[in-house]
């Protein structure tokens, strides 16, 4: 057994003990009034909400995984026209913050409230995690393999189900366990269209009532949600990262007339996903008058300073835990991963708050100051770029490290040299995914942002609480198109290797 | 190399952002009102006054809550809430050191904590806002809202602090069980909004027949587009109850300062007054300013007899509204 490098077991340690802290704040809460506590989950109400967040949790997970594999599928996989545009329109929702997406749908609608209101508008801002995660893996899977057993007499379907899903099976289940627990913990969307979940309750709880034994007793029934979900997610998701087979010729299945159907059907998914929200907040936006252009530039450069500043600073730790975790795992390592999960299903609110306490408290000195917002933009988004990160970190072949060390580089060269390269465009890819929803995110950066400090998120939030949604609708275009290019970065990679299957 | 230019990349912004961080002599305002509104207000202090002022803009009961996990640590000075339940909350942790009697005094003491923990700084009031075309008949009173002829045709915010905040106010005026027959008859004939603006909206819109909002949305509404092309009008009820509630959103002092204090005055002062008045067609509470024209006055409005440190009991008024499962 090798030793990890220092360094990432450090930083792996230390944003270890930073996800712990929205948790000990929670217990602290638990504590103080654990009576209360006991009273409000004994309700029926409580009841309610879990089967009512239950309930959205699947459902959602489950349509998102099939609109991203269906996209995957066949953007990556079959003749259809087009592809390219079709993975760029897959990917696009993920720059559109769902409260937008549920704000465009309401000002169209206003009737759009509810269960499946909620369902349709998550699934839709969900699916391209897992689009993205399986497209990447069926590039990399065994299409030899399906060849063979179509011509041992096997139809398509069968192949689909015997052959490929057990293929990219491990990227799904990652992908469908963010898509879970970005349910879990959505807030503003689930707000504005009405469905009452554990974590619409907890704000109503701090918000209501100022009451925070209540809030802090349903916060944690969520972290026990979570650690089910993750729980299943890891049972479950069958064999890790196997190494991809060399496969040959990558050879696109001829779908025939089919092709212009499924064309149609993957249109009007992104005719939803991101051509209603965006068409009606232009809509608004022509009704503007009087625009400040310059403040315009001011919120986009300090928003896109915050979110480059705490990609980058997630995609460090993002690696120490992947390498150490994927390359010399230990049981130490598995529990500092679990870790980093077991928050990520918490309300912002809840991480924000937890921050104030232990900011105002115990270290004043970075009390609103930009460190104190990049540590919770950490707890929070930490897990969204360990699986860009870990897959292709744990795809790079032992014997490729091996061999580089019996040429005599050391331990750490090895690494630097040889893995990190190749790992690159994983690890920016999860820098990007941390950008974006950094960029979208409003609830924690109000809380703790430095005084003064205004994003586009911040300024939209603004916007809407005098409900103006004229005057909110161009910082909102705003943000989709800033948020839009790490999308499409993120994307840049998937399309490049469409292009390569023939 | 390609490393190190990514890290300079990081450390510029972060560098660029940590420049912006407490001056440690300005006044530190958290204000639950907008900026939009608040700002230039704030600037025209700085102004007369010569002093720094920084505002930390968000909701008043996400601030309310900031306070409570900040505790005895708090860096604000001055905490400006949109609602006295924030400020109750803030005042029962002990967090606040309470208004000066000079300035406690300008306002009539129905609208100030009677404890002297905060002083309002402008009135809003609870009203039906209605479309002509499809109500003919006004209710005299709220209660009239539980008839059946009014299924589906009125439109609430169960989760808005404005609408809890009157919804204390029936529990302390009827008492709990009348509450609850009533919230429950909303259940059945009431449409749920998450907001009063959104309300506003779709009576405007012609979709929804009337409902329960503060009266200020309106006139915002009325500036904006002008007021003779809203659709919908404005009614008090004649019974002096409940939905004629007169809330307000106040003010109070974390550390006292001399500063802060001359904020607070300032906000009640005449110029502070008569631009809450005009901007936000609010009520202005210091004797003697009086409101936009086009206002019902206070004192024209059967305002129900209540001490607005009372509507501080909101984990009662929570657990009906729960209860009747409106939220």
């Amino acid at each position: 057994m090798q030793r990890p490098p220092i360094a990432a077991v450090a930083l792996g340690l230390l944003a270890a003990l930073a996800s712990l802290i929205p948790i000990g704040y929670l217990l602290l809460r638990l504590f103080e009034g654990f009576e209360a506590a006991l009273a409000e989950l004994a309700r029926a109400r409580t009841l309610e909400l879990l089967l009512n967040t239950i309930g959205l949790t699947v459902s959602v997970s489950l349509t998102a995984l099939a609109i991203g594999a269906v996209q995957a599928w066949l953007t990556v996989r079959t003749n259809l026209p087009l592809a390219p545009v079709f993975a760029v329109l897959a990917t696009l929702p993920l720059a559109i913050p769902s409260y937008v997406l549920a704000l465009g749908y309401l000002s169209v609608f206003p009737w759009f409230s509810g269960f499946w209101a909620a369902w349709f508008t998550l699934s839709l801002a969900t699916s391209p995690y897992v689009f993205l995660a399986l497209s990447a893996a069926l590039i990399s899977s065994n299409f030899a393999a399906e060849e063979v057993a179509r011509s041992l007499g096997k139809n398509r379907w069968q192949v689909i189900k015997s052959v490929t899903w057990p293929q990219v099976r491990p990227a799904a289940f990652a992908s469908v366990l963010l898509v879970a627990l970005y349910t879990l913990s959505e807030f503003g969307a689930i707000a504005l269209l009405r469905f009452d979940t554990f974590t619409r309750a907890i704000y109503n709880a701090y918000r209501g009532s100022f009451d925070r034994t209540s809030a802090a007793a349903l916060a944690l029934v969520l972290v026990a949600l979570t650690l089910v979900v993750i729980y299943f997610e890891r049972r479950y998701r069958g064999d890790r990262w196997q190494a991809p087979t060399a496969s040959g010729r990558k050879r696109r299945i001829d779908l025939g007339r089919a092709r212009i159907l499924a064309a149609v059907g993957l249109g009007i998914i992104g005719l939803f996903g991101a051509g209603v929200p965006v068409v009606s907040l232009i809509g608004w936006s022509v009704n503007q008058t009087g625009f400040d252009l310059l403040r315009l530039g001011e919120l986009v450069a300090s928003s896109l300073a915050v979110a480059i500043a705490a990609g980058v600073v997630i995609g460090i730790f993002a690696l120490a835990i992947s390498v150490w975790n994927l390359r010399y795992s230990s049981r130490l390592s598995g529990a500092v991963d679990l870790t980093a999960w077991a928050a990520h299903a918490l309300p912002a609110v809840v991480v924000a708050l937890a921050l104030v306490y232990f900011g105002a408290n115990l270290v004043p000195g970075i009390y609103q100051s930009i460190w104190l917002l990049l540590l919770g933009y950490l707890i929070l988004f930490l897990p969204n770029a360990l699986g860009l990160v870990g897959t292709p970190i744990a795809l790079v072949p032992r014997s490729i490290e091996e061999v580089a060390r019996s040429q005599g580089l050391s331990k750490n060269a090895a690494l630097t040299k040889v893995v990190l390269p190749i790992a690159l465009p994983g690890i920016l890819a999860g820098v990007a995914l941390a950008s974006l929803t950094v960029l979208k995110e409003l609830p924690a950066t109000l809380l703790l942002r430095p005084n003064e400090l205004d994003t586009l998120a911040t300024e939209l939030w603004q916007a809407t609480e005098v409900l103006a949604y004229s005057q909110a609708a161009p910082y909102a275009l705003a943000l989709i198109i800033i948020a839009g290019v790490p999308a499409l970065a993120l994307n840049a990679q998937a399309r490049k290797l469409i292009s390569e299957v023939s | 190399m390609k490393l190190r230019g990514a890290l300079a990349l990081t450390l510029l912004p972060i560098l660029l952002l940590s420049g912006c961080s407490v001056e440690d002599d300005a006044l530190l305002v958290y204000s639950g009102r907008s900026e939009a509104l608040l700002g230039p207000l704030v600037e025209k202090f700085e102004q007369e006054s010569g002093l720094d002022v920084e505002v930390r803009y968000a909701g008043s009961a996400e601030l309310a809550a900031q306070l409570l996990e900040e505790g005895e640590n708090s860096p604000a000075d001055v905490f400006l809430a949109q609602d006295a339940g924030a400020l109750g909350a803030a005042a029962k942790a002990g967090l606040l050191t309470g208004i000066p009697d000079e300035i406690y005094s300008l306002v009539p003491s129905g609208y100030s904590a009677a404890d002297q923990s905060w002083v309002g700084v402008s009135g809003r009031a609870r009203v039906l806002v209605f479309d002509p075309g499809k109500v003919s008949e006004l209710p005299a009173s709220i209660f009239d809202l539980e008839d059946a002829s009014w299924q589906g045709r009125i439109g609430i915010a169960p989760t808005n602090a404005s609408f809890q905040a009157f919804v204390t106010a029936m529990r302390i005026l009827h008492g709990d069980a009348r509450t609850l027959a009533w919230l429950e008859a909303m259940k059945v004939n009431a449409v749920i909004y998450e907001k009063n603006g959104a309300i506003l909206e779709a009576v405007e819109a012609g979709q929804l027949d009337a409902g329960l909002i503060n009266h200020y949305y309106w006139y915002a509404r009325a500036k904006d587009v002008g007021q003779a092309q809203m659709n919908s009008r404005l009614a008090q009820f004649q019974a002096a109850d409940a939905g004629n509630l007169v809330n307000v959103a106040g003010v109070g002092i974390l550390n006292s300062t001399d500063a802060a204090e001359q904020f607070v005055s300032f906000l009640l002062s005449e110029t502070g007054q008569q631009y809450f008045a005009q901007e936000t067609r609010e009520y202005p509470l210091v004797e003697g300013i009086s409101p936009a024209d086009e206002l019902t006055p206070l004192a024209d409005i059967p305002t129900p007899a209540i001490d607005l440190s009372d509507l501080d009991t909101l984990a009662e008024t929570l657990e009906l509204i729960r209860q009747a499962g409106l939220i």
